[in-house]
């Protein structure tokens, strides 16, 4: 047998209790901004869900394979193993294809309810996209190095990519979105 | 070869999950009033998310790799690698929800100047951790048994479809206990 539920707690307790914290310290910066969102700029208060959302997704399915090819053997730890950087490419494209479609949805519903209003449609998508696609590139080498280095070590990249991936994305999806809105809008 | 199978089998449920994620957004934004009765909720609402979707988007990552290794298939599903897991991803729910509201509270007071009533917010964040624990962790499985069904590749189909529907049924648990608990005392 190769699980067991106390190896699983073993090793995923000590970095969920890590990601409480980076996840606290995101729900800060959510608090903080909250007021400004809502009444300027309610689009992205709707939209952070959905950037952290899809962000922290491909992330785990980038992981999720790494994880399975480590396993099986077809990928290796190397820095140049092409199994790897074709994964990565296609991690990133499948980022902006999502982000693309997402962003036209995001900003026709919003036009019906209002919520984008103080916001012209090719600055949202600039600002939607490459937020997305800019927090894809950063997931993704937190992707491939959490899970080289999980397996090098003999922890089960399963049980470490994910938490971590989806925790970055989280803090740095809002940080991210808010340096590109302070570039384009104020 | 690699792209192929990703966009076929990863994009559309992308962009639903992407969906799924306006939603949450919107029950945000519709339940905001809910934040000032209860100081400090919004600050662990990322954490209690982002943990739900943390500890099935694991199972779902164990199941995959365990899938591509042999020790679990359509038709041997039930056995005890299987069992394992559930156990696991239950007894780490509710303990990392502890832990979390735990946390949260102090933090709360110590670093963001934000006066949580103890009971009411540990008590809503363990309640909620126990009650989305129960419901995600026996969906996954059911996910993983529609997977399998299809003869899709878990690894590309569990990520996204457990971090979305945990999303939802996460938030709606966290107000269910935090109203609950609000009633109570």
């Amino acid at each position: 047998m190769i699980y067991n539920w106390k190896t699983i707690i073993r090793h995923g307790l000590p970095l969920l209790i890590f990601c409480i914290l980076i996840e606290i310290y995101a729900g800060n910066l959510i608090q903080q901004n909250q007021t400004f969102l809502l009444q300027k700029l309610p689009v992205f208060l709707i939209s952070i869900p959905v950037i952290n959302g899809v962000g922290g997704n491909i992330g785990s399915i980038l992981g999720a394979r790494l994880a399975s090819g480590l396993h099986i053997g077809s990928i290796t730890l190397k820095s140049n193993d092409k199994q790897m950087h074709e994964n990565v490419f296609t991690a990133i494209i499948l980022g902006l294809c999502t982000y693309t479609v997402l962003a036209i949805i995001i900003y026709f519903i919003g036009t019906l309810t209002g919520a984008t209003k103080g916001i012209e449609l090719i600055t949202y998508l600039i600002i939607f996209i490459g937020t997305g696609v800019f927090l894809i590139c950063i997931l993704s080498i937190i992707s491939v190095l959490s899970a080289f280095f999980s397996f090098k070590r003999g922890v089960d990249p399963d049980d470490v990519v994910a938490p971590i991936v989806t925790t970055f994305g989280d803090t740095l999806g809002i940080i991210i979105l808010f340096l590109f809105i302070g570039g384009l809008i104020l | 070869m690699i792209a192929k199978e990703m966009f076929k089998q990863s994009l559309p449920l992308l962009i639903l999950c992407g969906i799924g994620g306006l939603f949450t957004g919107n029950i945000l934004i519709l339940m905001a009033h809910l934040f000032e009765t209860i100081p400090g909720l919004i600050i662990i609402i990322p954490g209690v998310i982002a943990l739900r979707g943390n500890i099935s988007t694991a199972f779902g990552s164990r199941i995959g790799s365990a899938y591509h290794l042999g020790v679990i298939s359509k038709d041997d599903m039930w056995n005890d690698e299987l069992k394992q897991n559930i156990i696991g991803s239950i007894v780490l729910s509710i303990l990392v929800s502890a832990i979390l509201g735990l946390l949260a509270y102090i933090t709360s007071i110590y670093l963001f100047n934000v006066y949580p009533q103890p009971l009411l917010l540990i008590g809503s964040v363990l309640l909620a951790g126990i009650i989305s624990g129960f419901i995600l962790t026996f969906l996954t499985v059911g996910i993983i048994y529609l997977v399998f069904k299809r003869g899709y590749d878990p690894d590309n189909i569990t990520g996204p479809a457990l971090s979305t529907v945990g999303d939802i049924i996460t938030m709606l648990s966290l107000f269910i206990s935090a109203g609950l608990m609000g009633a109570i005392l």
